[in-house]
């Protein structure tokens, strides 16, 4: 038995978007940054919360009376959940017969999870797949994320760590070694910027990837893909892009494999809604085709090996 | 059969490619369905007597939407038919010898013979529905076994109102033996029979025994009979034809006619002409066009012939080339009922499957060039509907044919064919071997010769009948009388005269709902009712059976089923070595969750008692919306990859299957075997069986064949195949074949749906192509890939409960589909069916 435990928001089985090959990407709760556009809100926060799905709703109004602070009620556009009162204890979700309140984030025990994780260890193995954990931001729960890694790693499971780069170097080294390839996020290289859409500078962010650059130089080891997601007015700016570019072309030692530029998407624009959250991209649609070709052309001259550059995600069609 | 598909959208389908103006000028001729001049429409035939008929309707019993025609059906063909002159001693022949006397007349000097424009393979029609050539005291018995007051009608409908599914003796089902057409010749089965009747004392010349022999030498003349025909129609052709390209192609048909496929194959050409007037005849034979007549292993057995053409200098497109001839020549069975439903005449669909691929002796891949040709002309072809390929992937399976199966579904909506999977497959015949005592026949070093026929379901080949769609059963049924203890839960009432009828116990007395106050003594009851509901199914079957057997012979098809000319009887009498007659089992997943609904609300949550779940399910849910929800949401579902959930699936699985092997048919001997097939039947019943403990009100859709319910595996397809494969056995020492363990012999269908973006870009298709391969080791038997259309996601907008488990997922986000607003998901369906192009 190990008694380490964690919280987690969901299992994405069959992931194909978070590493090699198939994997099951673990969402971590909590993030220690604040990105302004943020494609999954409900990791932000460490705690549990509780959000409402309007089209399951029978509206036989269980969840009313299943609340012990009294924090629900039906307004005139459907259920309003008091954010001030709401501790997320999850009894009002644990009632809903229709599965219409759903607590976001769970405890759960490594072990128990590892269980879990290794039901799809078939198709890992076909495909040089494994496991991933993001988030939210695993390093958060170091101690949690190392003990699964640890736990996939003595089953013969390949481990990604999927990281915002911003944590201890200490709780970096410890991770290290457990896991076979890096995933790590890399937004903005201005530091006012990065404070101004993330709420933190990047300082510790090019410390600590310059610091596993070196690491992995010297000892080997994990593999390292860099991704930067392409926001409109925010990260999509050329100065940024060709910017990032030559920062790891002098950085990173020939150590990062791939560099991913993600393409914005607006698909989040709901779980904002339901969590009661405004979202200042609301009204962005998807990229254009050229833009995207545009990212790429800026990545190209920044100096970074340009076979190793990937625009991913999907244009918006005309 | 096949299980229908549901209608195609109408844009992005794919489009046909690289066909000659040969092939696109019969593939367009085709399509256009009532318009053509020349079709395949049934013709049929009498001996003339007052007394005859030709529609033999137990075939239909499987097809619930033909019953209010059956009488239809009969009558029309009867006064449509053209009389046959017979022969002087016709009438003092035995019932075999007539029926192949008449078949062979028909097909050899009645039906006009044609060649298409272009076509480099003869047989052109052969829908015929032929007299049953009864006498009049055969006829009067025949009446009165199917329409009496007990026969076989009547016990049929009596079973299909009351929910439990469907039974009758089906044609078709079955891989004949082509391959020692082609290798050996008719000639071949001729002299065997030949040998086997000389061997016959007196005695049983005389009897019932020598009477079918004779007949099945008659049958055996009837292919070297047309082909002489059909080769004099080619010379003749030749003779005034002006083009010399085409002369000396119709003179080389003549030439192929005049020796397959009466003597062996040499050339490719001839081999395929030979398998195609073969089984066009085991068509003309049953009266019933391509119900499942499958072709086995085609890759294989035509190889010699297509590497002998090679060398000998064949263009691979020429040989592609007369392939499509005979992909067009399986298309026109379509053409039997024509007038009655479009271009596309009867719904059903007619199964001739071919099989591709898959492992030989020692696990050795048989992949070939012929392999890859085939599935060239499936790709030039698609959409096309016959025949329908079904390729075998296993462990050594090679990447370049992984490669080429995985391009192909990425550039359809769904695979232009099923996937079977071998390691799954053998371990369930190699139970079956186990089970029926019939270790001899299905060995460890023989058993990779299985194909599986019509859709999906596994026979072996040239001497196995397995009867793969005869009885549909509804597992259902039996939580529904445990619930009751053995009554209807809503008393039938009948359409036509409006008389609901009164209560009565069919099942046994298993205890009220009152009564059974602890989950175990509800499995128990469920325990009951299921031996009891296959009891009853076993019964009905019978019926149609031993009318079959006595009525209904096929000497033409005998000759080609090994076990029948041996035993001297037909293989509608259980004359194949193999004599199999399957159960499948429809809403296993609607059942499983049933249970597990009951468990969870009455006994393990007490959130309801049995008798208040009971009177819910009598209100269709109806006020007991809450009760509902809870059962649809909160309620332990299989298909999650849920180790409870699935060990319950198990359990139900076992129970079933382990009662389905006690049972054998009286009348011809055959061992009942378990598959799940579920061809429509779960669309068709959701009208007929009441609302169900897992949520489902009367009139949504049950569960398809293995599949989990709808919606209900929200942990995706890799824990939707995990639950699959657990339901059917898992892995485990002493498995069957290897670890592999599989309860069904006959395999089960399951469907799952992609979205098209999983297939997006090389990194992509290898993942695809990781999960099939991880599909070998956890997964079923057989593999239907779709990929999910933009029609689907607007029935998806409709019908959200459906469609809880699809995700969408875009780098670094994800959602359920039906999570997000509805201006979204217009968005994403814009841009889905923008991929799909």
């Amino acid at each position: 038995m190990s008694g380490i435990g964690g919280t987690i928001l969901h299992l994405q089985r069959l992931s194909t978007e978070d590493g090699p090959g198939i994997r099951t990407t673990v969402f971590l709760k909590g993030c220690p940054l604040r990105c302004a556009w943020c494609h999954n809100p409900e990791s932000i926060a460490r705690y549990p919360q509780v959000h409402w799905i309007q089209n399951r709703c029978i509206g036989c109004n269980t969840c009313l009376e299943a609340c012990p602070r009294g924090g629900l009620r039906r307004g005139e556009t459907g259920l309003i959940i008091d954010r001030a009162v709401c501790q997320g204890c999850g009894s009002c979700a644990e009632a809903c017969p229709a599965g219409a309140l759903e607590v976001l984030g769970r405890a759960v025990q490594a072990d128990d999870l590892v269980e879990e994780l290794l039901k799809d260890r078939a198709y890992y193995e076909k495909s040089g797949g494994g496991v991933t954990l993001s988030g939210g931001e695993p390093t958060l729960q170091p101690e949690f994320s190392a003990e699964v890694f640890r736990l996939l790693r003595g089953a013969g499971i390949s481990t990604a760590l999927d990281t915002c780069g911003l944590c201890g170097q200490a709780t970096l080294a410890d991770l290290l070694p457990r896991c076979d390839l890096v995933l790590y996020d890399l937004k903005l290289l201005d530091s006012r910027q990065h404070r101004q859409f993330t709420g933190a500078d990047n300082q510790r962010i090019l410390e600590n990837l310059t610091w596993l650059c070196g690491q992995l130089a010297r000892e080997g080891g994990a593999r390292l893909w860099i991704r930067t997601p392409l926001i409109p007015r925010a990260t999509f700016l050329e100065e940024n892009i060709r910017g990032i570019s030559a920062w790891l072309a002098d950085h990173t030692l020939g150590q990062v494999e791939r560099w991913e530029l993600c393409a914005f998407n607006n698909l989040c624009r709901d779980k904002y809604a339901r969590l009661d959250m405004d979202w200042e991209f609301a009204a962005d649609g998807l990229m254009r085709a050229d833009e995207l070709a545009q990212a790429g052309e800026w990545a190209a001259q920044g100096g970074f090996d340009r076979a190793r550059t990937f625009v991913t995600g999907a244009a918006r069609m005309e | 059969m096949c299980a229908p598909t549901l209608e195609k959208p109408k844009y992005a389908i794919k489009e046909p490619r690289n066909l000659s103006p040969r092939i696109q000028w019969l593939r367009d001729y085709y399509f256009q369905g009532v318009k053509r001049k020349w079709n395949n429409e049934f013709t049929s035939w009498t001996t003339g007597t007052p007394w005859d008929f030709q529609f033999n309707e137990a075939s239909f019993y499987i097809v619930p939407e033909t019953y209010a025609f059956l009488t239809t059906f009969t009558s029309s063909f009867r006064q449509t038919a053209y009389p046959v002159a017979l022969h002087p001693d016709f009438w003092r022949w035995s019932l075999p010898e007539r029926r192949a006397w008449f078949v062979r007349e028909v097909m050899v000097h009645y039906l006009p013979k044609e060649i298409l424009p272009g076509d480099l393979l003869a047989g052109a029609r052969f829908n015929i529905l032929a007299s049953c050539c009864l006498t009049e005291k055969e006829a009067a018995e025949y009446n009165r076994l199917v329409h009496g007051k007990d026969g076989c009608r009547a016990a049929m409908l009596w079973l299909h109102n009351h929910g439990y599914g469907n039974a009758g003796a089906t044609s078709g089902h079955l891989v004949p033996d082509y391959a020692r057409v082609i290798e050996k010749g008719w000639k071949d089965i001729y002299a065997e029979l030949e040998a086997l009747y000389a061997e016959l004392t007196e005695d049983e010349k005389k009897s019932a025994r020598g009477g079918q022999l004779r007949a099945m030498m008659t049958a055996a003349t009837m292919p070297r009979d047309l082909a002489a025909e059909y080769s004099r129609l080619c010379a003749s052709l030749a003779e005034t034809e002006s083009d010399p390209a085409r002369k000396a192609e119709l003179e080389q048909m003549a030439a192929n006619l005049t020796r397959v496929p009466w003597e062996p194959a040499e050339t490719f050409w001839e081999a395929v002409q030979s398998l195609w007037l073969t089984h066009m005849l085991v068509m003309s034979d049953e009266g019933y066009p391509g119900p499942g007549d499958s072709f086995g292993r085609v890759d294989q057995y035509l190889y010699p012939a297509w590497q002998r053409s090679i060398a000998a200098g064949m263009d691979p497109e020429f040989g592609k080339e007369i392939l499509k001839c005979f992909w067009v020549h399986a298309n026109t069975a379509y053409d039997a009922m024509i007038r009655t439903g479009g271009n596309q005449g009867i719904t059903a669909g007619y199964g001739q499957l071919i099989t591709l691929s898959g492992m030989g002796a020692g696990g050795k891949d048989l992949t070939n060039d012929l392999t890859y040709a085939i599935l060239d002309v499936i790709d030039e072809m698609s959409p096309i509907l016959e025949p329908k390929p079904n390729v075998r992937l296993h462990r050594g399976s090679p990447e370049a044919l992984l490669d080429r199966v995985v391009e192909m579904i990425a550039n359809s909506q769904g695979a232009p064919f099923l996937l079977n999977f071998d390691e799954r497959s053998i371990a369930g015949m190699l139970l079956q071997a186990r089970k029926a005592g019939v270790e001899d026949l299905i060995r460890p070093d023989n058993v990779h010769e299985y194909a599986p026929v019509g859709c999906l379901e596994n026979t072996m080949v040239g001497n196995d009948r397995s009867g793969t769609v005869d009885n549909n059963l509804n597992l259902l049924k039996a939580v529904e009388l445990a619930l009751t203890g053995g009554y209807d839960l809503i008393p039938y009432t009948d359409p036509m005269t409006g008389i609901t009828e009164k209560a009565v116990r069919h099942g046994p007395d298993t205890g009220s709902a009152e009564s059974l106050t602890t989950w175990d003594q509800f499995w128990e009851a469920y325990a009951a009712q299921t031996r009891y509901i296959i009891g009853k199914m076993v019964e009905v079957y019978e019926t149609s059976e031993a009318v079959r057997a006595r009525f209904n012979p096929t000497p033409y098809l005998s000759c080609l089923v090994r076990g029948c000319a041996q035993k001297g009887l037909d293989v509608t009498a259980g004359g194949a070595e193999l004599s199999f007659t399957t159960l499948e089992a429809v809403t296993y997943a609607t059942t499983v969750d049933s249970l597990l609904a009951v468990k969870y609300l009455v006994y393990d949550r007490k959130v309801c008692s049995l008798p208040e779940l009971v009177q819910a399910l009598r209100d269709n849910w109806v006020g007991h919306e809450k009760l509902q929800a809870l059962a649809l949401n909160k309620a332990p579902k299989y298909g999650r990859d849920d180790d409870e959930a699935d060990a319950l699936a198990y359990r139900v699985m076992e129970l079933w299957t382990e009662e389905t092997w006690k049972h054998k048919t009286r009348s011809t001997n055959r061992q009942f075997r378990p598959g799940m097939l579920s061809w429509n039947y779960w669309i068709a019943y959701s009208d007929i069986l009441p609302a169900s403990p897992d949520g489902r009100p009367k009139g949504k859709f049950l569960s398809n064949a293995l599949c989990p319910s709808n919606g209900a595996d929200i942990n995706g397809p890799t824990a939707n195949v995990n639950s699959v494969g657990k339901a059917l056995g898992g892995k485990g020492e002493p498995g069957d074949w290897q670890d592999y363990r599989n309860l069904l012999p006959n395999g089960g269908s399951h469907t799952i749906t992609f979205n098209p973006s999983i297939l997006r870009g090389a990194e992509h298709r290898d993942r695809f192509k990781a999960f099939l391969r991880g599909y070998i080791e956890n997964g079923g038997t057989a593999l239907q890939v779709n990929m999910l259309d933009a029609e689907m996601l607007r029935d998806a907008q409709h019908h959200p409960e459906n469609y809880r488990h699809l995700l969408v997922r875009v780098t670094g986000y994800n959602a359920y589909f039906t999570t997000i607003g509805k201006e979204l998901q217009d968005e994403i369906i814009a841009r889905e069916s923008h991929q799909m192009r």
